[in-house]
């Protein structure tokens, strides 16, 4: 205990519970992570969010402690744990397979962390009744790990890390062997004992939906560096690279080139040659080669042309319904082949909807976004 | 066509390996013997000139024995345990066949070594064994010790602690016996004093224990043992000792003041010998001088064939007069058979003196 | 599918079964069931003459009765266990460097020099031991050289001498089962038990041995067996005071032919060793058929 008095009184005018800068991690030529700096208000969800390869992994076990960065500092409540070994830095891990150990109940499972740091062993029972009551397993430590379901373990992994009141609580994907609907739930379940640990925690993902329920900040990860750091807002709707635009939520993605640009409207010309009204955030040169961005829920569809002047208006041709309740979708074609997916909305007017049916798509210029495109990267394909 | 084809071939190596094996089967003398009792150009020599093949297996005398007990008497044709080993396990397992020695050479054979053999093997009036290969066993001394060690109960002087070494077995019980000023054979009959002496005899081995390096049982683990230095004095057969002083003249055969203990090993027939008259042959065979003699320089000892000391080369004669000056000649004590239940008598004695500290 | 080739397939499922089963079931009847049977007859009579026999308990009584025997076995199940726990020692560490830290090229090299020695034979293996170990031998001799020794030091013939060769001869038979669970132990847990705080020490007592027990027991009932049964290397080594039971029986078998005795004491080994291994996985709390598995 008298190790906690001490870190308290020395972060006293730190707001961040972590903090990295320029941190770098190589693999023989392959770099993993690559000068990343951010730091975590204290209290809040952090999510890491990229596709598998970019180095979100490498980061999470250097904020362990099974990594040692090349390069760059990691602060924790305002101190360097460089040199720190995992079993002594104030942060846990849930890790992907969760680890519980096998060989121990639940109780025991939850009181080695307890004993390793040296609580008083009159303590451990009510410590383990609190934090089993917290996580909703109330009486059931004398179980063995083999009798739990999927997600009850996920709540013992995470409540053997909360017992000891970590400065940090690290979880590498521990959701992704959760059936759909349980993944669902454990969502919400894990932004509640967030809030109600009040724990900062570090979260990293693959799947863009955990993140962006789940997070006050997320940072998009792509070949080890991040792209964007903000909140889920922030990322969805004002995305400041294709990259981000891209992963982060679905998309229609059009490679195309700048025609004209007056203010932060620019006229586009996609390769099938269908001209597109859109908003840019930057000056673009014309035949400058530029991705354009349309989410699928910010396109109106309609029976005939809409009344009222659109930035963006298509004709086009229903080519298949993809049914799936609210999140229902419609694949629609271009007279010049251009494919385009809509969000379906749940009226009576579309019920009726069907392949070949001639209908109109249409969107602001200011709802979609455009970036620059690399000269040698392909866009990506819709999410 | 060519299936019939495939068929005659085959039917023809079935049958020519058929006809081999039976021939090979019917001309095979499979030999239990000692090392150096069968030498290489003897065989070549009996193989060459009767067709029949020796199968040789190497062993001793308890070995011979349990080989022989586990198949009753089957899977060797001629075995060649010690002449006093063999009535007791004949009366015990059945493992042997008497000898017809009308069918033997035995002109070629020294009389009286032929007349003690007919006597020590002689089991429900039927004889059983002839005379092969004798010798002694006594002490084989490096110059160290030459001036300590005469006698058996010598190797338990204190100037030897550590570098003494004997098997743990019968001989050195009973030559121990001897050194003690008892006679163990005169108490082959009476089983109460033979226990006494056998006390006696412990009671001698246990207390000079810490003399001993290592219980030897091959005589190859001895021949090193000697020639690296590492033990000094050793009870073990005249045939060793010479051969190591033949390397190293530092190193003698000495028969021991009450006596070097003399042994005939011999010709038996186990019970189901298959090649009974390969056997005689064999026997008749070695027991030729010229042949004898071929034997002895490369077993060490001599032979049982009558005028077989003429072709022995000079050496080993030589090495024999220095080890058994004529007294000594006449002070061996040879081996009566073991009346059956000593053997147990002593393996108790053998037992403690191992487990003793 | 009708019912009647149901039927036929089933019979026919059945007579492969019986097929398969039938080497092991001829091979456990006629090479383990049926002499052991037969030595628990041979150890029940007793000679009482020259061919004749009669029913006894003598020969079991003799191995409670003579200390020098019940002492051998004494000696022998003590001396079996603590190289058994000697082996544990020094394979468990070399184990989880294979199983653990190495990876690739290294990690098979290591394993195979661990499995190197087993490639020649255990008499082969025991004479060299008995080479470097004489007084005569590389080790005296470096010793005197180094000026560390004033006269040649004897170091065979000695329990010492018998340790070494028995913790060599087992290492193999303890690092197999070992690198085997070892492996199957998830490194996340190792990670998590650091994460959680433990320190090595900690990590290995309550994360790492738990898992590797089954292979820990396995390894260990093997060696055991192993030595308790072993002949040549306690008799080479040992020398005059090598004293193990199985060259008791040895004796008793080649040299008294006794083979009453022998059978006897080759029963009572079968048992007394059983039992051991029995308390062994009672005392560790461990079952035979997952130790096995």
């Amino acid at each position: 205990m008298s190790d906690h008095a001490s870190a308290s009184s020395a972060d006293a005018g730190v707001q961040e519970d972590l903090a990295c800068t320029l941190l770098s991690k190589h693999f023989g030529d392959f770099t993993a992570v690559d000068g990343v700096s951010f730091s975590i208000p204290r209290g809040s969800f952090f999510s890491i969010l990229g596709p598998s390869g970019c180095g979100k992994t490498t980061l999470l076990r250097m904020l362990a402690g099974f990594q040692q960065p090349d390069s760059g500092d990691i602060l924790i409540k305002g101190q360097s744990v460089l040199n720190t070994p995992p079993n002594k830095r104030p942060v846990n891990m849930v890790f992907q397979h969760l680890a519980l150990f096998p060989t121990m109940s639940v109780a025991e499972n939850i009181a080695y962390g307890l004993k390793r740091k040296g609580v008083p062993k009159r303590e451990h029972a009510t410590l383990i009744d609190e934090v089993l009551a917290k996580v909703h397993l109330p009486g059931y430590g004398d179980k063995r790990i083999d009798q739990l379901s999927g997600g009850q373990k996920q709540r013992v992994a995470i409540a053997r890390c909360l017992v000891l009141n970590p400065a940090v609580l690290l979880l590498d994907e521990p959701l992704g062997a959760l059936d759909l609907k349980l993944r669902e739930q454990m969502k919400i379940e894990l932004k509640r004992l967030q809030r109600e640990f009040n724990t900062t925690f570090v979260y990293i993902t693959h799947d863009q939906s955990e993140a962006l329920v789940m997070s006050d900040q997320v940072a998009v990860m792509n070949k080890g560096q991040f792209e964007q750091v903000g909140t889920p807002q922030e990322l969805y709707y004002q995305p400041k690279t294709a990259f981000v635009a891209g992963f982060v939520g679905d998309s229609n993605q059009y490679a195309g080139k700048v025609q004209s640009q007056s203010g932060d409207a620019v006229t586009i010309v996609t390769e099938q040659g269908v001209r597109l009204l859109s908003h840019a955030n930057q000056p673009l040169l014309a035949g400058a080669p530029v991705t354009l961005f349309v989410r699928p829920e910010v396109m109106q569809i309609s029976t005939s042309r809409p009344a009222t002047e659109q930035d963006n208006c298509l004709a086009v041709t229903v080519s298949r319904v993809l049914f799936d309740g609210a999140q229902s979708r419609v694949q629609v074609e271009t007279a010049e082949g251009a494919e385009l997916t809509v969000a379906l909305p749940q009226t009576a007017d579309f019920q009726a909807l069907e392949p070949g049916r001639s209908v109109h798509v249409s969107w602001q210029a200011s709802q979609c976004l455009c970036f620059v495109a690399p000269a040698d990267t392909k866009p990506l394909g819709t999410q | 066509m060519k299936f019939l084809r495939q068929f005659k071939v085959l039917t023809l190596v079935t049958a020519v390996t058929a006809t081999f094996s039976m021939s090979a089967q019917a001309e095979t003398l499979r030999l239990l013997t000692w090392g150096g009792y069968a030498p290489q150009d003897v065989v070549e020599q009996f193989e060459k000139e009767t067709g029949i093949e020796v199968k040789i297996t190497l062993s001793n005398n308890e070995d011979m024995i349990s080989k022989l007990r586990a198949t009753r008497g089957a899977g060797f044709d001629l075995a060649q345990p010690s002449q006093d080993r063999i009535v007791s396990a004949q009366a015990d397992f059945d493992i042997y066949k008497p000898m017809d020695l009308s069918r033997i050479d035995t002109a070629n054979i020294i009389p009286s070594m032929l007349a003690a053999t007919k006597k020590n093997t002689e089991f429900e009036g039927e004889v059983y064994g002839v005379p092969h290969v004798w010798g002694t066993s006594g002490l084989i001394v490096n110059r160290e010790a030459l001036g300590t060690v005469k006698d058996y109960t010598d190797l338990c002087d204190d100037s030897l602690s550590g570098s003494v070494s004997y098997r743990l077995k019968r001989p050195t019980l009973i030559g121990f016996a001897f050194a003690l000023g008892e006679d163990p054979f005169a108490a082959y009959g009476d089983t109460a004093k033979y226990q006494a002496i056998l006390d006696k005899v412990e009671e001698k081995l246990v207390s000079c224990k810490s003399n001993v390096k290592a219980y030897w049982s091959g005589g190859d683990a001895l021949l090193n043992l000697m020639r690296s230095g590492e033990v000094s004095a050793a009870m073990a057969w005249d045939a060793g000792g010479w051969k190591l002083n033949s390397e190293n003249p530092d190193i003698t055969f000495v028969a021991p003041a009450s006596g070097a203990l003399g042994w005939i090993d011999t010709f038996v027939l186990p019970r189901k010998t298959k090649a009974e008259d390969a056997a005689y042959k064999w026997i008749n065979f070695v027991m030729q001088p010229e042949v004898a003699a071929r034997i002895t320089e490369s077993a060490g000892n001599f032979t049982a064939s009558k005028g077989s000391d003429e072709f022995v080369n000079d050496t080993l004669k030589a090495q024999f007069k220095q080890s058994f000056p004529e007294a000594d000649l006449d002070n061996i004590n040879w081996y009566p058979p073991v009346p059956a239940g000593l053997e147990e008598m002593e393996g108790k004695v053998l037992d403690r003196v191992k487990a003793a500290k | 599918m009708s019912k009647t080739s149901g039927n036929f397939n089933r019979t026919q499922y059945r007579l492969g079964f019986w097929l398969l089963l039938a080497p092991i079931v001829l091979w456990l009847s006629l090479l383990i069931i049926l002499p052991h049977i037969d030595m628990v007859l041979v150890s029940l009579r007793e000679r009482i003459a020259s061919r004749e026999y009669a029913f006894s308990f003598g020969n079991y009584t003799a191995f409670f009765t003579e200390p020098l025997y019940w002492n051998t076995f004494v000696r022998t199940a003590v001396m079996s266990i603590v190289a058994t726990v000697m082996t544990l020692i020094i394979a468990f560490p070399v184990s989880f460097y294979i199983a653990k830290v190495l990876t690739g090229r290294p990690r098979i090299a290591l394993f195979i020099l661990c499995l190197l020695p087993f490639w020649v034979s255990e008499l082969v293996r025991t004479y060299g031991w008995m080479i470097l170990l004489r007084e005569t031998g590389l080790i005296s001799g470096a010793l005197q050289w180094f000026g560390l020794a004033d006269q040649p030091v004897e170091m065979l013939y000695n329990d010492v001498a018998i340790m070494v060769g028995l913790i060599y001869t087992s290492m193999l038979f303890m690092v197999v089962p070992l690198v085997t669970t070892l492996d199957s132990l998830d490194n996340s847990l190792i990670e998590a038990g650091y994460d959680l705080g433990g320190s090595s020490f900690h990590v290995m007592r309550s994360i790492v041995i738990p898992h590797a027990m089954p292979g820990i027991m396995s390894g260990c009932i093997v060696v055991f067996m192993l030595t308790l049964g072993n002949y040549l290397t306690p008799t080479l080594l040992g020398g005059k005071s090598s004293l193990w039971f199985t060259e008791q029986i040895y004796t008793q078998f080649i040299t008294r032919f006794n083979w009453e005795q022998g059978a006897a004491f080759g029963i009572l080994l079968l048992i007394l060793s059983s039992l051991i291994v029995w308390l062994g996985l009672k005392i560790t709390r461990q079952s035979f058929t997952r130790v096995m598995s």
